[in-house]
């Protein structure tokens, strides 16, 4: 299976490429488009092979696992490729409509394929050093991208960005170090096989803790999600959606693929930690949105209280709630990507995002008016929208294991939700200010409004489809805790003859 | 011989903690560098003692030789590590220049107002 190289291979070429074309606007955007369709299409090829064959594997410079790096590809990790793809697809295209040729710095796109190298080799590895090298890869992307275009009052909530993931990395680093001194091998495969070999042993409970930590940290769980909520606000507007829709989820990724596949299923303790600090997230992270009063500022607490959901439905840990995780991901990345485009579209009529300077918004734009209403309530969850059948999914397992403290706190985090939605509603497209013009004579906004209608024509397919989308959900859910057969078929696969 | 290196370890992470908790960016600075090289000094560690092992592809001699692995770890680490820090080094500087201060106390000051 050489194509499972691609979705890392194509961005990286698609990048080097662009660097070359410094001047020429439309080549760099056509080639843009172009390397992200293709990722997409074979995305969703894998997706389907996945779907019938289970994991799939393909052993680099034909050294076979546990010696050579290993690139797997199963169902869940061809989802999230299929997603960042998607959003990729929609944040580049939404960038052509929103700005013009010359105005685009010629280093941006360039960037956002480096960002989507880093984000796609973090889904396709098969060991935790190249995840290490797919994080930090990613992360250099978005710290280049953070400052890019930010001004001089902007750039400072990079530092507190940069300053958090270094710690992070760092500590991803140690944990290598720790898993490599632990078990001899940094392949997921070879680690699972041997952690089982050691029942009960408390140095794999503090990996496991560690590795939270670390991943905690990326995913912008509760005591660690201060660099979140100021930094993604500065960034312009098609790639804080491509930030704000992905690069959390890779962080809930990893710790699905850590916890799922790799550790031993009866790290109670760490499970329990996730829960509550899950729990903690999304109060919290609602509480924030509240306070804010700009579009942008509230949208980026949002990512922190729906990853609570996220995390919540990992920490439970069933079959049935790591299907319900992996179908609130598939919600999430769409619904949030387009509200925060939904946003750009709202600076490009009124001139700003704070709610005291929006208006007259469903006058003139009822679309999108329509777009965003549908977004925000998936977002708060209401029927029959897709994510109401997320957090179904959830609160019926949370019943299940019997945390109600835990159920109660995701349903007023919803409540919440829902209010600040409706501020943002009731501010921006139901009031009308005089002092307050929307410039509909600038013609960028119509075919901006059509990109977005297309995200949101997938979201509410994934919503009015649920039943699909949870059977794949629950197979990729399923496949990614059979770690009996994911050991099988990644140690199974020879490279050339006598490489094992 | 493991465990001076895990004190040595020790030491320099809790040194770079104390650096990284300062008020100046500069000394934050330097703890990020002791933090990057803590871990560097960690994986070495990992490596073990050389006594006892052979190396992994033999050249005749037999002499024993440490795991090569976490050592080209580190060598990726290192050069991840260096790109982040100068890239860090870079950014407080235009920080400094935007706002005339190397205290992250009054860079992040909630009373200061919002965009002048």
């Amino acid at each position: 299976m050489n194509w499972l190289a691609a979705p890392v291979a194509l961005p990286l070429m698609a990048a080097l490429l662009m660097l070359l074309l410094r001047r020429q606007a439309t080549a760099r955007r056509t080639l843009a488009v172009l390397a992200s369709a293709g990722q997409l299409a074979v995305a969703l090829g894998l997706g389907l092979h996945t779907f019938h064959h289970g994991v799939q594997v393909l052993p680099l410079g034909n050294w076979g696992a546990p010696y050579g790096i290993v690139l797997t590809v199963d169902l869940l990790s061809a989802i999230m490729l299929a997603l960042a793809a998607f959003v990729g697809l929609a944040a580049i295209v939404y960038g052509c409509f929103e700005l013009a040729r010359r105005r685009e710095h010629p280093l941006r796109l360039p960037l956002l394929q480096f960002l989507l190298a880093g984000v796609n080799l973090s889904f396709s590895t098969g060991d935790l050093f190249n995840l290490f090298v797919g994080f930090e890869l990613m992360l250099i992307s978005s710290y280049a991208l953070l400052t890019l275009e930010a001004d001089d009052w902007e750039i400072q909530h990079a530092f507190p960005y940069l300053a958090l993931n270094l710690i992070g990395g760092t500590l991803f680093l140690c944990a290598c170090g720790l898993a490599y001194a632990l078990f001899g091998t940094l392949n997921f495969a070879d680690i699972a096989a041997r952690a089982a070999a050691l029942p009960g042993d408390g140095r794999v409970l503090v990996l496991g803790l560690l590795l939270l930590a670390v991943f905690a940290l990326k995913a912008g769980v509760f005591p660690l999600y201060y660099w979140l909520p100021h930094s993604y606000p500065t960034l312009p507007t098609p790639v804080a959606a491509f930030h704000s829709g992905l690069l959390t989820k890779v962080g809930i990724y990893a710790l699905l693929r850590l916890f799922g596949t790799v550790l031993p299923h009866d790290l109670t303790l760490a499970h329990e930690t996730l829960a509550w600090l899950a729990g903690a997230t999304m109060l919290f992270g609602v509480l924030g949105a509240i306070s804010q009063n700009y579009i942008r500022g509230i949208l980026a607490w949002h990512i922190l209280s729906q990853v609570g959901f996220m995390v919540l439905a990992i920490g439970f840990f069933t079959e049935l709630s790591l299907a319900a995780a992996i179908f609130y991901i598939i919600h999430h990345i769409v619904v949030k990507a387009s509200l925060f485009l939904c946003g750009g579209v709202v600076i490009c009529l009124n001139g700003s995002d704070n709610l005291d300077r929006t208006g007259h918004l469903w006058r003139c734009a009822p679309w999108l008016g329509l777009i965003f209403l549908a977004q925000a309530m998936s977002l708060a969850g209401l029927p029959p929208l897709s994510g109401f059948w997320g957090k179904l999914l959830i609160v019926i397992e949370g019943v299940r294991a019997g945390e109600f403290v835990l159920v109660v706190a995701s349903l007023v985090a919803s409540i919440l939700t829902l209010f600040s939605m409706l501020k943002i509603w009731l501010a921006a497209f139901w009031s009308e200010p005089a002092e307050i013009r929307a410039a509909v004579e600038d013609r960028r906004w119509r075919p901006m409004t059509a990109a977005v209608a297309a995200m949101a024509l997938v979201s509410a397919g994934i919503g009015l489809g649920a039943e699909g989308a949870f059977r794949v959900a629950r197979e990729a859910a399923r496949q990614a805790a059979d770690q009996t057969a994911y050991i099988e078929t990644v140690l199974g696969t020879r490279g050339k003859e006598g490489a094992r | 011989m493991v465990a001076d290196t895990a004190i040595m370890v020790g030491v320099l992470f809790a040194c770079s903690v104390f650096l990284i908790l300062q008020r100046s960016v500069v000394r934050i600075l330097f703890g990020f560098v002791l933090f990057t090289n803590a871990a560097n000094l960690l994986l070495l560690g990992v490596s073990g003692p050389p006594e006892g092992r052979l190396p992994p592809v033999v050249d005749g001699s037999g002499a024993p030789a440490v795991d090569p692995l976490p050592q080209a770890l580190i060598l990726t680490a290192i050069v991840i590590g260096f790109g982040v820090i100068s890239y860090l080094v870079v950014l407080l500087y235009r920080l400094f220049l935007d706002h005339g201060t190397t205290s992250a106390g009054e860079l992040f000051d909630p009373e200061r107002k919002e965009k002048p």
